[in-house]
């Protein structure tokens, strides 16, 4: 079996959002979404930071659709429009779903996004990969980890674009890929593990 | 029909059923961008909506299915209200459903391909078994055949398992979700029947009250005040329930405890508080006295303050679980609606927070409206006329409806 899945170093990471940006550009992610966003932790404005001055923190998490191997988002859906593939991705069959947002209220990590109204796009046109398909009104999206790319043997854009190297990506069944061997020897953790939904999105510091 | 269809209030009725679905097919057209919800907050009135209708529907079917089920007669009176109020809302509950689905046109995928690990699935299932359970119900209460009455005992025994497996499912949606603290509890699906109970009874007692008055359909005042006992002890033992869930999530001042504390003191404090107080203490101190149980319009009041009480408890079950998002921090929960982001706050947000639209509540309005005429459709042609029949047995129901004069009795 193939688990894709990406592990991130919150040493490297500098909350520059670079990886939300080149996903935005890379997936045709329309105005007012995101797949993939960086968030400061346990702050409330981005202009934050937590401690008492001098003694003071910013931890930058990258969030996005974890590509569980328990997927709680894929569990609940009624027409099977989310679904677990061959490569362990979390995937979505835009022409199953039927919009009901079960998925939304499922995942613990709010990794997903809805098409409120007819996507915008600024510029006006779809900036997307070729390969991506164009979503319309009243289905649910998210991170797909780059199915169009990875399918190619690409590196998701997240991967690829991030200036300080902070994320690999790669098989996580394969003991001898780089990012097993990270995982194992960071020992790496995963964003809520205690909901026991065990992300392929690995961290580390 | 004739003469109903020139009633005041059924004209009302139409005009909100028309508005409703004008603003249905304006949300067709534009997404669900039109309403309040966003992905910070992705369901909004609509599932309220549904969660309390699904409730309501209890009542109805509880009561006449225990007729036979547990053979207490006197309940057989009430039957037929009862099962066509348990239509009607479970109609309702549907359609909610419906509207909030944001692509309507997918949904011959659920036929083709139905993933059987999903509560929603489950409850598509379930509540389309109820609402036949109804229609037979009442086909076999309407019929003159001589087998009907057995028929009724039989599907008596289907409905009262049913309507609990209705109540649970729809609890299951909420309470299966591990990533929603409010909501993922065992205690869910046994909140949910006792409110479905005390809900459903609570209309069930004001629609007889209401046909009491119009003489439409007559009730025995000693099987008002029955039902209201009953109607007290489904309080007492759903604010038990909720009782045990509240000290579980306080206790031990972890997670629960944050929710908690929204539900208390936070946004969703107002709806959490009228349920308590107006839904729980206030009607069952009424119900708890036997006199006060005789007296018709203090039963009614009781009755709609725990209807009151329910429809606050589904807003704050539903909206508290989105406030707090799992993982916190700045920038926080990207919105995806243009709508949202009307109010100036951009399109971050770092909590959940949600106020339903003018088209929104205009289709929820529109939607009950909807099941009213389903229920006044409904009793035209079976109650009111078989009551009449019953004393005419040759009348056929065309001359009856038009017979406004004779004013029928049952009991």
């Amino acid at each position: 079996m193939t688990r894709m899945g990406i592990a991130i170093s919150l040493d490297r990471c500098t909350g520059c959002n670079t990886c939300a940006m080149a996903c935005k550009m890379q997936n045709n992610v329309p105005m007012g979404m995101a797949w993939n966003r960086v968030v400061v932790e346990g702050c409330q404005s981005e202009f934050e930071a937590q401690g008492v001055y001098p003694d003071l923190t910013r931890t930058y998490i990258p969030v996005a659709c974890q590509h569980c191997e328990n997927p709680a988002c894929q569990k609940v859906c009624p027409t099977g429009a989310t679904y677990k593939d061959d490569k362990g991705r979390v995937e979505i069959d835009y022409e199953k779903c039927i919009g009901c947002r079960m998925c939304m209220a499922a995942c613990p990590y709010n990794a997903r996004s809805f098409n409120w109204e007819e996507p915008k796009h600024d510029p006006d046109f779809n900036y997307g990969d070729k390969d991506v398909p164009v979503r319309h009104k009243g289905v649910a999206e998210k991170c797909t980890l780059c199915k169009e790319r990875t399918d190619r043997d690409e590196d998701p854009m997240c991967v690829r674009s991030c200036p300080s190297e902070a994320r690999i990506f790669g098989d996580l069944d394969d003991p001898n890929s780089e990012i097993s061997k990270k995982v194992k020897e960071k020992n790496a953790y995963m964003l809520l593990e205690d909901r026991g939904t065990k992300p392929q999105v690995k961290y580390y510091n | 029909m004739s003469n109903l269809m020139k009633k005041p209030a059924f004209i009302a009725l139409a005009v909100l059923a028309l508005v409703g679905i004008g603003c249905w097919i304006y949300q067709l057209v534009t997404g669900l961008g039109i309403t309040g919800m966003s992905n910070a907050n992705s369901w909004g009135l609509y599932i309220i909506m549904f969660m309390f209708f699904v409730g309501l529907s209890a009542g109805g079917l509880i009561v006449a299915s225990s007729a036979s089920v547990f053979h207490i007669k006197r309940f057989k009176a009430v039957a037929m209200p009862a099962v066509i109020l348990s239509t009607a809302c479970i109609c309702v509950a549907g359609m909610f459903v419906l509207v909030d689905l944001g692509s309507i046109q997918n949904i011959w995928r659920l036929l083709v391909g139905p993933n059987f690990a999903s509560p929603l699935l489950w409850d598509v299932c379930v509540i389309t078994l109820y609402l036949v359970i109804n229609i037979l119900y009442l086909v076999f209460m309407n019929s003159k055949k001589d087998d009907a009455p057995r028929k009724v005992e039989i599907i008596s025994r289907f409905a009262l398992p049913i309507a609990i497996l209705v109540h649970s499912i729809t609890a299951w949606i909420f309470g299966l979700q591990i990533a929603k603290e409010g909501w993922y509890t065992a205690i869910l699906a046994p909140i949910f029947v006792a409110s479905a109970m005390d809900s459903g009874l609570a209309l069930l007692l004001c629609v007889l009250s209401g046909l009491n008055k119009s003489s439409k359909f007559k009730t025995d005042k000693n099987l008002i005040a029955t039902l209201a006992g009953l109607l007290a002890t489904c309080i007492a033992v759903d604010a038990f329930f909720i009782g045990c869930e509240l000290i579980t999530m306080a206790y031990p001042g972890a997670a629960g405890a944050e929710t908690l504390a929204i539900m208390t003191t936070g946004s969703t404090a107002p709806f959490f508080w009228i349920e308590i107080i107006a839904g729980l203490v206030i009607p069952f101190l009424i119900l708890v006295f036997a006199k006060n149980r005789e007296n018709e319009n203090l039963v009614v009041t009781a009755s709609v303050l725990v209807i009151l009480g329910v429809f606050c408890k589904r807003v704050w079950l539903l909206l508290t679980a989105f406030v707090l998002p799992n993982i916190e921090g700045a920038p926080g929960i990207a919105l995806g609606t243009f709508t949202a982001q009307e109010g100036g706050m951009g399109m971050w947000s770092l909590y959940g927070f949600y106020f339903p639209t003018v088209p929104e509540v205009l289709i929820a309005v529109g939607v009950v409206s909807v099941g009213a005429i389903i229920f006044w459709a409904i009793a035209q042609k079976t109650m009111f006329a078989n009551n009449i029949a019953n004393k005419v047995d040759s009348a056929d129901d065309e001359a009856i409806a038009s017979q406004e004069g004779a004013t029928p009795q049952a009991v």
